[in-house]
């Protein structure tokens, strides 16, 4: 691994497929960043979060680890989904891994988490197809 | 008296050990060392930031990222910095 990159190659990889995961499972775009805060870390994530290309329908993982910090943030469209209490325990999960200084197993098993939290059944009754018989 | 040892005798009870110690301590470090510097909390984070799944223009330089405006830290604060578009946002927050 090249030196001070902050996952192998490997890592990476995890986690684009525990984004990708997590994408298809809910319909919500996600994203993770891992990077220090300039100023408190909520607003910091927010102004990141901003600037995400769908930003309503998004779910931000914002990971400060030097100063120890998780925020998750959702956006309006993505909050009907994927409600504070579920962002809570998948914040759980992911803190305990980063406890043990598991950054990359906190964040694949953490935003699978959310995924799967966010997931919704397909409406049937609302099909085109349902009608056509 | 200390008995002489001689060439072979050296090689064998002293070499074989050593070459066997050094086989172990590579067998047990391998994958600390292919993995790089390990994040251990409480210490300096030395990576540069990585967004994974980022906005597909260009990314913000989070050094120059404008000032914002005072937040408070709770889920369900209405984030109007940046594009100047207030939305409610959720989530939850975490430290350890």
């Amino acid at each position: 691994m090249p030196a001070g990159d902050a996952f192998t190659p490997d890592q990476l990889y995890d986690l684009e497929r525990a984004v990708r995961y997590a994408e298809e499972t809910s319909g919500l775009h996600f994203s993770v960043y891992v990077g220090g805060a300039d100023s408190e870390t909520r607003p910091f994530a927010l102004e990141l979060f901003n600037e995400l290309d769908d930003p309503d329908s998004s779910v931000l993982v914002y990971v400060d680890p030097a100063g120890r910090r998780l925020e998750i943030v959702t956006g309006p469209l993505a909050k009907r989904q994927l409600s504070d209490t579920a962002a809570g325990l998948a914040a759980l999960t992911m803190q305990t891994s980063f406890a043990t200084g598991d950054l990359t197993g906190g964040l694949v098993t953490g935003v699978q988490q959310l995924g799967t939290h966010a997931h919704q059944p397909p409406l049937l009754h609302a099909s085109d197809e349902q009608h056509k018989l | 008296m200390i008995p002489q040892l001689s060439g072979h005798s050296l090689l064998v009870f002293v070499g074989i050990p050593l070459l066997v110690v050094a086989v172990l301590a590579l067998l047990v470090f391998a994958s600390s060392i292919a993995d790089g510097p390990r994040y251990r909390p409480g210490l300096s984070w030395w990576a540069p930031p990585v967004w994974i799944n980022g906005p597909t223009a260009t990314k913000p330089d989070p050094a120059n990222l404008p000032e914002l405006p005072e937040l408070t830290g709770a889920p369900g604060t209405t984030a109007t910095a940046g594009t100047g578009v207030a939305r409610t946002t959720g989530g939850a927050s975490a430290s350890w």
